[in-house]
C-alpha cells in the first residue's frame, strides 16, 4: 500500500536531513583542508588520506574497533533476539524481573559499567585485551537489541505462529518461515544500533582495554589533548563511503537472489 | 534443533575469540601507556630496531583515568607517564617500582632544575619527560593593557572572553596564589576565600576547557586565558598576536614523567628505553618533533635555533623561580572538589 | 513454557556474571567508607547517601532531569514526522531515508560534536552567514550556552528516536486506517486514534533510549556548553576519578539507576493508560 505523504511532512524531513548532514559535510570538507588545525580553509589536499594509511596507530585502532564491533554485534544480536522472543512466553513475574534486568545496561552510567567490569575481570584474573572489550560490549549491546526487537514483537500477532504450529511446523520451521521474516527489520535495526554503539564506545572500552587493544574512540579521545588530526576526518569520510557501499552492495545481492519478492537488508 | 544452531553459532564465535587472543609475537615487548602522540614515531621505530623488541603504545586522556585504571589492576604496562602530582599519589599508593639508575646512565643529562623534585625526592620513582608553567596567554589585538598579574583576569573589560583550565587544583590554586598563599593550601579559610574570589570571576568566564583551550585562543573566541607555557607556544605559532606571561604572583609548574608500574614484567627494558630517550641526539630529534620543552641539557647543541629561541618552551630562570609544584592536599581534595562543583554549576 | 525459559537462560547467565555481580560490587562500595588516599575501606555507613541530599547535588540532578526530558520531547517532536514520512514513502525513498539516518552513527561521536563547534563559534559559519545577510551586526555568542547543549543532545540522539518509531510504524496494521477513512474519519482523527496508539511501543522505546542516554551523557556539556554546567554523570565521573571518592560515586550511581527505572516505569504506565490504548483483540 502506498499512502501519500503531506507536503509539509516532506519539507520537515528535508530540513531534518539538512540538520543532520551540515556538520557531516563539514567533517568531509575538512578532511581535504591543508591546515592541520580545524580552523580556516587553507587549500585543498589529499595529504591526510596518504598519511592516514601510513599511520600505524590509527590503522591498528581501526582494525581493533572493527574486530570488536563485528564479534560483539553478532553475539549480542543472537542473545538479545533470543531473549526478546522467549520473554513473551514466560509468566509475568519472570517477565518483569528479566525485563528490568535487560534494561539495566542501558541505564547504568558508562563509567560504572567500565570500572566495575574492570574490578570483576581483575578478580577473575582475566588479562585485559580485545576479549574483555568484546565481553563488555556484548553486555550493553544485547539490551539495545532486546529493546528494539521487543518493539517489533509487541505489535506482532501470535496467530500466525500458532497457525503454523497447528499445521505441523516444528519450532525451527515456525521461527525460520513465520517469526523471523516478521521481526527481521527489528533485528537489523537492533544489530545496527549494537554495531554503532560498539564502534563509538569510549568509556567502557577504556577501562577494560589492555596493551595493544586500543580502539578508535580511545585513540581519538587521547588525541584531543594535542588537537585531533585531520587524518581522523579523512578516516570518517572513508568510513561513510565504505558503509554506504556495503549497504548498497548487500541490497543488490539480496535483491538478485530473491528474484520476485523485493527484499531489503536494512530495516526497510 | 533451533537451540543446536544457536549453540553452534555461539561456539563458533567463542572459537574466533580464542584464536584472536592466541596470536602474539615472540619478541620481547615494551608496553607503553602515555598521552597520545607523545613521542616521535621514528624515534620509537629506531628503538624497536636497535634493541630488536616490539613497542605497544596505548593512550590515556588524563591522569585520573590513568590512576583509576592502574589502581584497579588494569594494565600489564611497563612504562607510564603520569604528571607530577600523580607521581606523588602513585608513590603513596605503592603503585610504582623504584628505578634502577644503573640502567639509566643518561639521567645525568637532565637539567638540575628538574632533578630531585618535591613530589619525588631523589627521583626514586620518576624522571621528568617534559615540563611547563601555567601562566596567562592573551591576545594583544583585544587586550591593550599590560598583563602581569592574575588580577587582570578579573578586569571587567574582558567579560565573557576569559577562558579557564577545567581543573579544580589549577584554578583554585591560581586564586590562592593571587591572594599570596600556596597553590596547595590546606587551610579551609584560605580556600574558602579563594573560591569566593573566583565567584566574582565567573560572569566573565566564556568556558572551562583544558584540551581545546588552544583552539579557542587561536580562533580568538577567548581573549585571555590560563594556559600552560607549552600550549602557549603552540598558540603563538598559529596566532602571532597571542602573548604569554608568568604573572608576578607566580604560577603552577607541572611536569609529565617517566615511571614504571610495580607489576611491570619488563622493567629492565623500560629502563633501557628511558636511557635511550635521554640520549642527546635522540632527545633533540624527539622534542623537535613533538614541540614540548626538553629537560635534557646535553641535547641543547643538537636542537634547532628556532627551538632554542622559543621562550615559551625555554622559560627563563626568573620565570621558573616564581613557580610552585602542586602539592598533595590529601583529604582536602574533597573540599576542592565540592567547591569546584559549586563554582561550575553556579549554585 | 520450559523451552522459553531455556531461551532466556544464556542471556540471564551472561547478565548475572557481567552485570549483576559488578553492580553488586558497586552497591556494596556505596555503603563503605574511604581513607584519605581514596582507598575504599570496610566501614558500613550511609554517609554517601546522606551527601546526595545536599542541595548542591540535588539541584544538579534536577537540572539533569529537566534537560533530559526536554531533549526527549524535542527528539520525539522532530523524529515522529520524519519516521512517519520515511515509513510511508516509496520503497526507494524508504531505503535512502534509513541509510541517511544511520550514517551519522558511523562517525565518531566526538568528531560530530566538534563539527558543531566549527559551525557555532563566533567566527563560525552560522555567525558569518547571519552577518553576510545583514541580520546581525556583531557575532552572537552561540557556543557555550545552554541552547548549544540542548542542540548537541538532540542532534546526537535523533536516530535513537527515529529507528524505533519507524519500526513500529512500518509494522502497523494499515487496514485499520483504510477502514477509518472509509467510515469518513479525517486524516487527523485517524492519526490520533489509530496511528498514534498503534505506534506507542516505538515512541516508548525511543523515548526511553533518548532519555536514558541523555542523562548519562557529559561530553556534550563539556564541549558545547563550555563545561559551565554539570550533569549528574559529570559528578559521578569526577567522584570516581578526580575526587577519588568511590563510595559517593557508587551511591550516586545507585540513586541514578533507581530513579531512571522509576522514570521508565512511570512513563510506561502513562503510555499504557488512557485514550492511547486501543482494543487490538490480543490473544
Amino acid at each position: 500500500m502506498k499512502s501519500k505523504n503531506h507536503p509539509l511532512l516532506g519539507i520537515h524531513s528535508l530540513l531534518m536531513m539538512v540538520f543532520i548532514y551540515v556538520p557531516i559535510a563539514f567533517i568531509i570538507a575538512y578532511s581535504f583542508n591543508s591546515s592541520r588545525l580545524a580552523a580556516d580553509w587553507s587549500g585543498f589536499t589529499f595529504d591526510w588520506y596518504i598519511s592516514l594509511f601510513k599511520n600505524r596507530h590509527v590503522m591498528e585502532a581501526l582494525s581493533n574497533s572493527l574486530t570488536v564491533a563485528i564479534i560483539s554485534t553478532v553475539v549480542s544480536t543472537v542473545l538479545g533476539t533470543l531473549a526478546a522472543m522467549s520473554i513473551r512466553k514466560v509468566n509475568s513475574r519472570t517477565k518483569a524481573g528479566m525485563g528490568g534486568l535487560l534494561y539495566l545496561p542501558i541505564i547504568i552510567p558508562d563509567i560504572i559499567m567500565g570500572l566495575s567490569l574492570l574490578v570483576l575481570f581483575n578478580q577473575l584474573n582475566m588479562p585485559l585485551g580485545k576479549i574483555t572489550i568484546i565481553i563488555a560490549h556484548i553486555t550493553f549491546s544485547m539490551s539495545y537489541v532486546y529493546v528494539v526487537v521487543s518493539t517489533r514483537l509487541t505489535g506482532m500477532k501470535g496467530q500466525l505462529e500458532e497457525a503454523a504450529q497447528d499445521l505441523g511446523a516444528g519450532a525451527w520451521q515456525t521461527f525460520r518461515y513465520v517469526t523471523l521474516p516478521q521481526i527481521l527489520p527489528g533485528i537489523i535495526s537492533g544489530a545496527l544500533i549494537a554495531f554503532t554503539l560498539s564502534l563509538d564506545d569510549f568509556m567502557v572500552s577504556f577501562f577494560v582495554s589492555g596493551p595493544s587493544s586500543t580502539t578508535l574512540p580511545i585513540y581519538i579521545y587521547g588525541q584531543v589533548k594535542r588537537g585531533i588530526s585531520p587524518e581522523i576526518n579523512a578516516l570518517c569520510t572513508i568510513l561513510i563511503l565504505v558503509s554506504v557501499t556495503l549497504i548498497f552492495l548487500a541490497q543488490f545481492i539480496l535483491n538478485r537472489g530473491k528474484g520476485q519478492k523485493k527484499q531489503s537488508v536494512l530495516p526497510f | 534443533m533451533k537451540k543446536m544452531k544457536w549453540a553452534g553459532l555461539v561456539l563458533a564465535v567463542m572459537m574466533v575469540l580464542a584464536v584472536l587472543s592466541g596470536c602474539g609475537s615472540s619478541k620481547e615487548t615494551l608496553n607503553i601507556y602515555s598521552w597520545a602522540d607523545n613521542f616521535d614515531a621514528d624515534v620509537l621505530a629506531d628503538f624497536e630496531k636497535q634493541y630488536d623488541v616490539k613497542i605497544n603504545y596505548d593512550v590515556f586522556a588524563n591522569n585520573e583515568d590513568l590512576l583509576a585504571k592502574i589502581k584497579a589492576g588494569g594494565g600489564g604496562y611497563d612504562l607510564i607517564q603520569p604528571s607530577d602530582y600523580m607521581v606523588a599519589t602513585m608513590i603513596k599508593q605503592d603503585l610504582l617500582a623504584p628505578l634502577n639508575k644503573d640502567n639509566i646512565p643518561n639521567f645525568t643529562n637532565i637539567a638540575d632544575t628538574y632533578k630531585n623534585p618535591s613530589f619525588d625526592p631523589d627521583n626514586k620513582y620518576s624522571i621528568v619527560y617534559t615540563s611547563g608553567v601555567t601562566g596567562i596567554a592573551y591576545n594583544t589585538k583585544y587586550v591593550k593593557d599590560e598583563i602581569d598579574s592574575w588580577e587582570d583576569l578579573w578586569n571587567p573589560e574582558y567579560k565573557g572572553k576569559v577562558l579557564l583550565l577545567d581543573d579544580n587544583r589549577e584554578i583554585i590554586g591560581m586564586a590562592l596564589k593571587k591572594a599570596g598563599h600556596s597553590n596547595s593550601s590546606t587551610a579551609e579559610a584560605e580556600i574558602t576565600a579563594a573560591v569566593e574570589d573566583l565567584k566574582n570571576l565567573l560572569p566573565s568566564v566564556l568556558a572551562f576547557d583544558t584540551d581545546n583551550i588552544k583552539q579557542k585562543m587561536i580562533q580568538e573566541e577567548g581573549w585571555i586565558a590560563t594556559v600552560w607555557s607549552g600550549d602557549a607556544s603552540v598558540i603563538a605559532k598559529d596566532n602571532p598576536d597571542v602573548a604569554y606571561v608568568v604573572p608576578k604572583e607566580g604560577g603552577t609548574i607541572w611536569s609529565d614523567n617517566y615511571a614504571i608500574p610495580k607489576d611491570s614484567k619488563h622493567q629492565e627494558l623500560a629502563e633501557k628505553f628511558i636511557n635511550y630517550m635521554l640520549d642527546p641526539e635522540v632527545s633533540a630529534k624527539n622534542y623537535e618533533s613533538i614541540g614540548y620543552s626538553d629537560p635534557n641539557t646535553a641535547a641543547k647543541p643538537f636542537h634547532s635555533e628556532e627551538y632554542n629561541n622559543d621562550r615559551m618552551i625555554n622559560l627563563s630562570q626568573d620565570e621558573l623561580s616564581r613557580t610552585e609544584w602542586l602539592g598533595d592536599v590529601s583529604d582536602m581534595l574533597q573540599l576542592y572538589d565540592r567547591f569546584w562543583t559549586e563554582l561550575k554549576s553556579g549554585r | 513454557m520450559r523451552k522459553s525459559r531455556l531461551g532466556l537462560l544464556p542471556t540471564f547467565l551472561w547478565l548475572c556474571l557481567f552485570l549483576v555481580v559488578p553492580m553488586l560490587i558497586v552497591v556494596v562500595i556505596s555503603f563503605m567508607g574511604r581513607d584519605e588516599l581514596g582507598n575504599v575501606v570496610f566501614d558500613f555507613n550511609l554517609a554517601s547517601y546522606a551527601t546526595f541530599f545536599d542541595p548542591l547535588y540535588l539541584g544538579i540532578y534536577w537540572d539533569t532531569i529537566v534537560l533530559s526530558v526536554l531533549t526527549t520531547v524535542l527528539c520525539l517532536l522532530l523524529s515522529y514526522p520524519l519516521a512517519y514520512y520515511i515509513a510511508n514513502a516509496g520503497p526507494k525513498l524508504q531505503t535512502w531515508g534509513l541509510v541517511l539516518i544511520t550514517i551519522p552513527f558511523w562517525i565518531n561521536f566526538l568528531i560530530r560534536t566538534y563539527a558543531w563547534v566549527l559551525l557555532l563559534r563566533t567566527q563560525g559559519v552560522v555567525n558569518n552567514l547571519l552577518i553576510d545577510f545583514g541580520l546581525i551586526q556583531e557575532p552572537l555568542q552561540l557556543l557555550y550556552t545552554k541552547g548549544a547543549v540542548l542542540l548537541g543532545m538532540v542532534y546526537t540522539f535523533i536516530p535513537f528516536m527515529v529507528l524505533p518509531i519507524y519500526v513500529a510504524l512500518e509494522q502497523m496494521d494499515k487496514k485499520l486506517l483504510e477502514a477509518a477513512s472509509d467510515l469518513g474519519a479525517t486524516a487527523w482523527k485517524s492519526f490520533w486514534h489509530i496511528t498514534l496508539p498503534q505506534t506507542k511501543s516505538g515512541i516508548m522505546t525511543g523515548s526511553v533510549l533518548v532519555y536514558v542516554s541523555t542523562t548519562g551523557m557529559f561530553v556534550v556539556t563539556d564541549i558545547l556548553g563550555g563545561a559551565k554546567s554539570a550533569m549528574i554523570s559529570n559528578i559521578i565521573q569526577s567522584q570516581f576519578l578526580g575526587a577519588r571518592n568511590w563510595p559517593f560515586g557508587s551511591a550516586l550511581s545507585v540513586i541514578f539507576v533507581i530513579t531512571s527505572l522509576i522514570m521508565i516505569g512511570l512513563f510506561n504506565k502513562a503510555m499504557t493508560s488512557k485514550h492511547l490504548t486501543v482494543k487490538e483483540g490480543r490473544q
